[in-house]
Parts: C-alpha cells; sequence; structure tokens
C-alpha cells in the first residue's frame, strides 16, 4: 500500500488497519502538526512507539488529547509520560509491549478536556522498518463523538423495527413448524409440501430481519459479543434450511458433513448464525446451476472447530481478493449486476469473526468455486488454554495474511 | 408429574403459539400478560420454570426478572429470558441477573423444548 503523508493523518488505517503497516521513515506526521487539537478536528492524533513502547514521534495533537507537556515525553513509556483519562483508557485497552498488536477499540472518556463525555476510536497498527522487521507500534486516536451518538440512535431505531417484525413472525413460524411437524394432525401431501415452503420462506424472512439489525448492531465498529454455548450442528442445519428454497430454485444441493455427536461451541450465537448465513448465502448466489455446496464442522488442533462453507461456483479474481471484505464492495458493477446484495455481507462475516478472536480465510480462483473458513472455541476446553489458543490462532492467521497479502481474499455479497 | 410452564409475554399470538408447543411436549401452560401479573402467577401457580419477554409496557422484563429473583418465593425457578430485541450482551445480562438461560424470538419449537427440558428442575 502506498503510503503519502496523508495517509498516516487520514482514514486508510481506521477503515483497513489490517492492509495498512506504516513504515518509521514515513513523513505522515507533518500533515498532522498543522492540527491543533485531536479533539474534534479532521486530524487524527498520532503516537509511533518503538518495541519497548518508548514514544518515538508524537503529534501535538495527541499531545493535546493526552494532556502530556510538548515534547517531553520522547523516549519515555507512554505509562511514564501522563496520568491523563486518555492515556489511562489507551493504557488499558491493548497490551503493553507486545510485537505485532494490531486493532480498534473505542474509547468512551466521561470528560475529556473540559469537553464532556467523548468518544475517541483508537486504532493499533504495527510498523516495520524497509527492511521488513518490527519497528513498534502506531496509535491513532480519532474522536468519533458524533459517529457514535449516531450509531446509538440507529441502533434504537433498528431494534424496535426489529421486534414489531419479529413478534408476528414468530406466531407464524411457531404456528407453521406445529403443522409441518403435524403436532396438529395429519396432513394430505400436498398441504405438507405446501406449508413446508412456507416455512422455508419464514426462515428466510427472519434471516432477512436479522440482517437489517445487523446494519446497526454490527456498524457500530467495535462488535461486542454475547458468549454462550451451543450446538453448532443443529445451527448449520438451520441455516441450511434457510436458504433451501433458495437453493432448489437454481438446483444447488447442499452437502452438510454428518458429523457424529454433539458439537457444543463458544461462541456469540446469534451472531455466528448471521455470519454463517452469510456465507451460505453467498455460495448459494455464487453456484452454478446444479452445484453443490458443501458445509464442514472439523474440529482442528487446540480445541477449536473449522467451518467452512465451500461452493463450485463462479469464483473471484485475485485481485478482487483484498477487497472483498471492504463495506460494500461488489465485483460487479451494482446498476448491471444480476447477483443482487447490499456489498455488506462480508464486511459483516469478517466483523463478527474477528469479534471472536478468528480470521476468515479465503480460497478461491476465477471459474473454481471460493472456500471461506472460520474457527470457533470448542465448548469443553479448560478456559485458559481456549483463550490462548484463540490469540495463538488469531496471530497465525494475521501472519497468514501479510503472507499472502491481497491473494487470499474473495469478495462478494 | 406434570410440569408448568409459565409464560409472562405481552403478545397474545405468541403466548397461544408458545402455549401450543409447550403442551405438545406434555408441559401444563399458564401465562401472564405483563411483569406485575407475571411476578403475582410466578407466587400463585408455582410453576416449574419462567419463559420471560422483555419488551412489556409496565414494568419490563429485566424488572419482572429481579423482583422474580428478589423474592425468597420466587427466586428459586429457573427463567429463561426470550425476546424478539437485540439487547447488547444480553445472554451475559440475562445470566448475570440470575436468569437460567436467553432465547431470541422468532424460535424453533424443537429448541424452545430442548431448552425448558434442559433447565427444568434445576431450581434450587
Amino acid at each position: 500500500m502506498d503510503h503519502t503523508p496523508t495517509d498516516v493523518a487520514g482514514s486508510d488505517l481506521a477503515e483497513a488497519p489490517q492492509g495498512a503497516v506504516p513504515s518509521l521513515t514515513d513523513a505522515g506526521l507533518s500533515t498532522s502538526r498543522t492540527a491543533s487539537s485531536g479533539v474534534g478536528s479532521m486530524f487524527d492524533a498520532v503516537i509511533l512507539l518503538d518495541e519497548q513502547d518508548r514514544v518515538v514521534r508524537i503529534n501535538p495533537a495527541a499531545e493535546e488529547l493526552c494532556e502530556l507537556r510538548p515534547l517531553a515525553s520522547h523516549g519515555h513509556r507512554l505509562d511514564e509520560c501522563g496520568e491523563g483519562a486518555v492515556v489511562r483508557a489507551v493504557l488499558g485497552s491493548f497490551p503493553m509491549a507486545t510485537p505485532d498488536r494490531q486493532g480498534q477499540r473505542t474509547i468512551e472518556v466521561a470528560d475529556l478536556l473540559g469537553m464532556g463525555s467523548r468518544v475517541l476510536r483508537l486504532t493499533l497498527a504495527p510498523m516495520r522498518l524497509p527492511n521488513g522487521s518490527s519497528a513498534g507500534t502506531k496509535l491513532t486516536l480519532r474522536d468519533v463523538t458524533s459517529e457514535h451518538r449516531a450509531d446509538e440512535l440507529r441502533n434504537r431505531y433498528l431494534s424496535i423495527v426489529a421486534h414489531e417484525l419479529r413478534t408476528p413472525l414468530t406466531g407464524i413460524k411457531t404456528f407453521v413448524t406445529l403443522l409441518v411437524k403435524r403436532a396438529l394432525g395429519p396432513l394430505s401431501e400436498p398441504q405438507g409440501e405446501v406449508l413446508g415452503s412456507v416455512r422455508e420462506q419464514v426462515l428466510r424472512l427472519e434471516h432477512q430481519i436479522d440482517k437489517l439489525v445487523h446494519l446497526g448492531t454490527l456498524d457500530a465498529r467495535d462488535a461486542t459479543t454475547d458468549v454462550s454455548q451451543f450446538e453448532l450442528p443443529a445451527m448449520v442445519s438451520m441455516v441450511v434450511a434457510a436458504f433451501q428454497a433458495i437453493a432448489m430454485e437454481r438446483r444447488v444441493a447442499f452437502d452438510v458433513d454428518p458429523t457424529p455427536g454433539p458439537l457444543l461451541v463458544r461462541a456469540d450465537r446469534a451472531q455466528i448464525r448471521r455470519a454463517l448465513g452469510a456465507l451460505v448465502e453467498n455460495a448459494v448466489k455464487f453456484s452454478r446451476d446444479g452445484g453443490v455446496v458443501t458445509l464442514r464442522t472439523t474440529p482442528v488442533e487446540g480445541g477449536l472447530v473449522e467451518i467452512s462453507v465451500c461452493d463450485q461456483g463462479i469464483g473471484i479474481d485475485p485481485r478482487y481478493h483484498a477487497r472483498i471484505f471492504e463495506r460494500f464492495f461488489q465485483v460487479e458493477d451494482p446498476l448491471t449486476r444480476h447477483h443482487g446484495g447490499s456489498g455488506l455481507g462480508l464486511f459483516f462475516v469478517r466483523q463478527i469473526v474477528e469479534s471472536h478472536g478468528s480470521v476468515v480465510s479465503v480460497d478461491s480462483e476465477v471459474g473454481r468455486g471460493a472456500r471461506f473458513s472460520f474457527r470457533l472455541p470448542i465448548a469443553d476446553t479448560p478456559e485458559s488454554s481456549r483463550i490462548a489458543v484463540a490469540v495463538d490462532s488469531m496471530q497465525t492467521g494475521i501472519g497468514r495474511d501479510r503472507e499472502t497479502d491481497r491473494g487470499v481474499r474473495r469478495g462478494s455479497d | 408429574m406434570e410440569r408448568t410452564v409459565l409464560i409472562i409475554e405481552d403478545e397474545k399470538l405468541i403466548i397461544v403459539s408458545t402455549q401450543m408447543v409447550l403442551e405438545a411436549a406434555g408441559f401444563r401452560v399458564e401465562a401472564a400478560v405483563n411483569g406485575d401479573e407475571g411476578v403475582q402467577k410466578a407466587r400463585s401457580a408455582r410453576p416449574d420454570l419462567i419463559l420471560l419477554d422483555i419488551m412489556m409496557p409496565g414494568i419490563d422484563g429485566w424488572e419482572t426478572l429481579t423482583r422474580l429473583k428478589r423474592d425468597p418465593e420466587t427466586s428459586g425457578i429457573p427463567v429463561i429470558v426470550f425476546t424478539a430485541r437485540e439487547h447488547s450482551r444480553g445472554h451475559q445480562k440475562s445470566t448475570e441477573m440470575g436468569a437460567a438461560d436467553y432465547f431470541r424470538k422468532p424460535f424453533e419449537p424443537d429448541e424452545l423444548i430442548e431448552l425448558v427440558e434442559k433447565h427444568i428442575g434445576q431450581g434450587v
């Protein structure tokens, strides 16, 4: 990625923290020097830390925001530089002095520099020397208070809309399911068939409502997870059922692995269901007539299970692989496309999977289908080793991304 | 022995449909259409399990849950929260407040029965 000065002060890191790895030789701080404050201004507060987390460079916006004395902080660790609310929040957000830290957190500061409650977005990105060796961390702070407030309002609205839509749907789904299961008496064969497709359409509608709500709940940047234990195979079959009707129209068949016995995972049930739904929806959408969509849940090393969705469809040109998880990105022109969709599916999938400390892996070539996969912790793994494993797998995933950079990802909704 | 489930839910449609699912699985069902009535019925009917909606007029599900857990007469009855709305960390919040589980609407009838079977009789 090309790093112009505006890149560093601008938005590319905030939008794509995985792709951008700035080098220490960046002259990027000079742009930010013109900013008087990081708060409410269009410029970000930027701090460059070396591998021991000592301050290498700091722009005036960051000095002001962190309540540091000008130039006094160079060469000192961040925790030695000040005790302001922002410094405390930053220090509490990420493990310090750890190589290859990256990610985003939203920090709420109760009273920032006398301006009341403000919301800041903290982005961490590893820095590399031109020879590729690690050179510390770039830390960017941006005031996102107004976006945050707008997000809250929209989430509230969407949540109410969802409630209003789901309430009647719950009644319909329950009645139809009782009928389909013959719990209310026998049905003729055509009656059973008709009610079976009514049920599939209900599941499809449910998925669409989830997607709508998802626009709000995950768009708030730092997706929080609501972790519980649930049966993965049951969820897989429910997601598949929701797309059965669409798949049949396209003469696409599902091949779901019959994993013997229960497979209890620990994750955010609703979010994983949405992510899996988006992957299955894509797989069906991009399949050719008569294709097969394969779903597998495979226990792998480290107490994890790998969930994969594989299609035999049109595949994706490698030149789009780096961009497919971007919001609203679609391989084809939205005005001429015939696949439809919002361009948000994979954006959400990545957010969900990353909020679980995992990564989405993609394997695809044009004309040869695509395979998407991610990993989740199996529920009966002891707490400590599970966390270690999750962190380990995340780092492995990041490493893999970096090696192949734009070679592994596929785009679509 | 007949086991009783109390549904606290303001939507009649959901009460009726959920009741059919539970009765088909052999449970006896009591219903209350708001939190106040729910708390009273929990004391009088002594259900083996409570299904509790969150968005209700009057006292909402969270407040109802708090009252149920505060009252020694009802605190031992397992409560499953079921909701059609997105609640930030709803599952964690429910369990922290003493609920046995958390469930989203629309639900799969089979899953509901599975969950009820899992928690019923687990009361303290």
